[in-house]
């Protein structure tokens, strides 16, 4: 293990044998969502592992996929993932704090982009596809929601052919 | 530069939300959610940072005309002024961006990707593509399109965007939009006959001039003739054409374009008299972008941004004095900036707003009919890149394209109310971000501003203009009160059914 | 033999097993669980081979479970 000039030791590191460079944070100061966010940034470039080696510490273990620049380029790789990190776990914040303004914005470019649906939009537009929970029988028909119950024993029949 | 140090002073009860960024000594910016802006001394943003400030006063005046001031907030000037700043999210794409063929008969050191030999005729496009693109635009719920030809080289494909604008207008006869054409060409397979078509037709011509010949043919590469010869000849010869119809020269003329290479600093004042001397009333001092050419090249071409902005005001200031020497020229990047600055208004450019407008403002039909968000997208594919690649002329509805996953990303990554830095910056109301190049150059179509040349450049061009709106001088504001002044080019806008715009 | 322990609150289970459904082919790989993580073991014709698929499996599996959202 080698440590990183200008980073403590217990922070991060490279193992050359391995040709990887190894993270650990404080979990308090970055959310899952912000390290999912800066690791996602690296998968074309790098392996990424990440682990928890303690209940408040997070890890990133970073491998770049082609190493033809050595420890030099662990260091960067290591320098990059860290403001990613900063970087991510801020607009995680800022789209919390944000986020009605942004989906409002959102919403009104798309939709005005795209405009009514037409007949021909909804005749094709696939309602199967969204499968949702329905406690209330909300959308159900009455027939289905009011009806007596069928006869039992069509009922065990059906229930045997699902099985 | 020296420190404000007011520690242990400040208010929090007395200001509306505010942005700050100090220019210089003496001048502290401040820019509110609405993009209005004042720009204060040292004892005015005291004052105003520790809640000292005097009512009934002149800075009192100001600050509360401004919007700055919590206690005469106006929450509907607010409001009225966003809205008017984000007019453009109601409609959809008005850009349609055409490559015709990738073939190009010019070579050019920073683009590799999006160009083809001669007689590579597989991309070219064929008449059922354009067709199909052409359809697709005329479904946006924009009012008005612009079709952009683009290659590669258009004309080498000439017979091609003849067919697009003829097929276009027919379809509009029923359609009932507004159209307009413009061609991205280096002219040098321009002939009369083109001319007079490309004229009689309305077609809107831009190139691109680099600088002083030796520059310029350096740069562009043509294999029998002097690629600036060829270009500059027909833009006189096409400006001339404007005056003939009786058009006013300082509206109607030739755009073209700079691509800042590091050829070109240090020339900052040749590159604007060559094109004062080609009677080119606009320069876009646009810096090199990553999306053309190899990495290799990069070393060739490339050089710090900081060595760009330099450039820029250099260049910047020359066009300025030219000016107030009579000479009216503008800069676009600071006309863009000065218009959201001054005007309260959005020029639609679609690199600079917010959300930016790849995808819901602009679609790139390629020449094989695959679509793109933006023409940077397909620049990115022709290097095996395929991110913002959103469909197929002959498979995807237009509703597909502009709902797509990939343009909502966009959307919400290009919001700058979701970028750390830009949400706290004092740029805030004006910038604007490109997903494509944070893809290219960082990873990720969020980007990390504070490391990006686009975010360097944007703010380095602002600071120059507010420190010119600080300084005052008068030539330069009545200047910067021209470039803003936008006149529509009612000319060049063709008028669908019902209309009678004269058109042969 | 390779050893990857994916930690349960940062992988989907669902994830890792799609992972492993993807590499089934290429190399013989064994599951286990414990309290914290589920744990994979590769074993293939050569170490550099193992710890190629089991790169790629772990890029795989993050993927997928950025895509759903943390477990």
């Amino acid at each position: 293990m080698t440590m990183i000039e200008g980073i403590p030791e217990d922070l991060a590191h490279v193992d050359l044998d391995e040709k990887r460079a190894i993270l650990d944070l404080d979990a308090s100061l970055y959310p899952v969502e912000a390290l999912y966010g800066a690791a996602y940034v690296f998968i074309d470039r790098c392996y990424v592992f990440l682990d928890r080696p303690a209940p408040q510490k997070l890890r990133i273990v970073v491998t770049p996929k082609s190493l033809e620049g050595g420890e030099a380029q662990l260091r960067q790789v290591v320098g990059e993932l860290a403001n990613e990190l900063v970087s991510a776990a801020w607009r995680h914040q800022i789209t919390q704090e944000n986020r009605a303004r942004i989906e409002a914005v959102t919403m009104q470019a798309i939709s005005g982009a795209m405009g009514p649906p037409s007949l021909d939009d909804l005749e094709d537009f696939d309602f199967t596809d969204e499968a949702f929970e329905d406690p209330l029988g909300i959308a159900m028909s009455w027939e289905e929601k009011y009806a007596k119950k069928s006869d039992p024993a069509e009922e065990t029949a059906a229930k045997g052919e699902e099985e | 530069m020296q420190l404000l140090d007011l520690r242990g002073q400040l208010d929090r009860t007395s200001q509306a939300f505010f942005r700050f960024r100090r220019l210089g000594p003496e001048r502290t910016l401040i820019t509110n959610a609405e993009g209005r802006w004042l720009i204060l001394s040292d004892a005015d943003f005291a004052a105003y940072a520790t809640g000292a400030v005097v009512e009934g006063s002149e800075l009192y005046r100001r600050l509360s005309d401004g919007n700055f001031l919590r206690a005469t907030w106006d929450e509907a000037k607010a409001r009225d002024m966003i809205a008017a700043r984000k007019q453009f999210l109601g409609y959809g794409p008005n850009l349609h961006v055409m490559v015709v063929t990738l073939r190009c008969n010019e070579t050019c050191v920073y683009c590799h990707a999006s160009r083809a030999d001669m007689d590579a005729t597989h991309t070219d496009m064929t008449p059922e593509i354009a067709e199909k693109a052409v359809d697709l635009a005329f479904m946006s719920t924009s009012p008005s399109i612009t079709i952009e030809f683009q290659g590669g080289e258009p004309l080498v494909r000439y017979d091609l965007v003849k067919h697009i604008i003829e097929y276009a207008k027919a379809k509009n006869e029923t359609a009932g939009k507004t159209v307009e054409f413009t061609m991205v060409s280096n002219l040098s397979l321009m002939d009369d006959e083109k001319l007079d078509y490309l004229l009689e037709h309305k077609v809107q011509m831009c190139t691109s001039i680099d600088g002083p010949k030796d520059l310029h043919d350096k740069q562009r590469i043509l294999p029998t003739l002097s690629a600036y010869d060829a270009a500059s000849s027909w833009i006189e010869k096409i400006n001339r054409a404007y005056v003939d119809r009786g058009l006013d020269p300082s509206l109607y003329h030739v755009e073209a374009l700079v691509t800042t290479t590091k050829g070109a600093l240090g020339r900052a004042e040749e590159i604007v008299d060559t094109y004062a001397a080609l009677g080119c009333r606009a320069l876009f001092l646009r810096p090199i972008d990553p999306f053309g050419f190899a990495s290799k090249t990069a070393k060739m071409v490339e050089y710090p941004r900081a060595d760009y902005l330099r450039f820029y005001a250099e260049a910047t200031d020359y066009i300025l004095e030219l000016n107030r020497q009579g000479t009216q020229m503008i800069e676009r990047y600071a006309a863009i900036f000065l218009t959201k600055i001054l005007r309260g208004e959005d020029p639609n450019f679609l690199d600079l707003r917010s959300p930016a407008g790849a995808g819901i403002s602009m679609l790139a039909y390629s020449y094989d009919g695959d679509v793109y968000t933006c023409d940077e997208g397909r620049m990115l594919a022709a290097q095996g890149d395929q991110t913002f690649r959103i469909g197929n002329v002959f498979e995807s509805s237009y509703r597909d394209l502009v709902g797509h996953p990939t343009v909502r990303a966009m959307v919400i990554a290009s919001n700058l109310d979701s970028q750390p830095d830009c949400v706290d910056c004092t740029y805030n109301p004006y910038c604007g971000i490109q997903t494509t190049h944070n893809h290219k150059t960082q990873g990720s179509i969020f980007g990390r501003m504070r490391e990006s040349n686009v975010c360097a450049v944007h703010k380095g061009i602002q600071d120059y203009l507010f420190g010119k709106l600080a300084d005052g001088e008068p030539h330069v504001l009545e200047a910067f009160e021209r470039w803003t002044t936008v006149r529509a080019r009612e000319h060049f806008l063709h008028d669908g059914a019902g209309s009678a715009d004269g058109d042969p | 033999m390779r050893e990857l322990r994916f930690h349960r609150e940062l992988y989907r289970g669902e994830c890792v097993d799609s992972a492993i459904q993807v590499y089934a082919a290429y190399a013989e790989i064994t599951t286990e669980e414990d309290e914290t993580h589920w744990i994979v073991r590769i074993a293939a014709s050569s170490p550099a081979r193992e710890r190629r698929i089991g790169d790629e499996m772990a890029n795989y599996a993050l993927g997928l479970t950025v895509r759903e959202g943390k477990p």
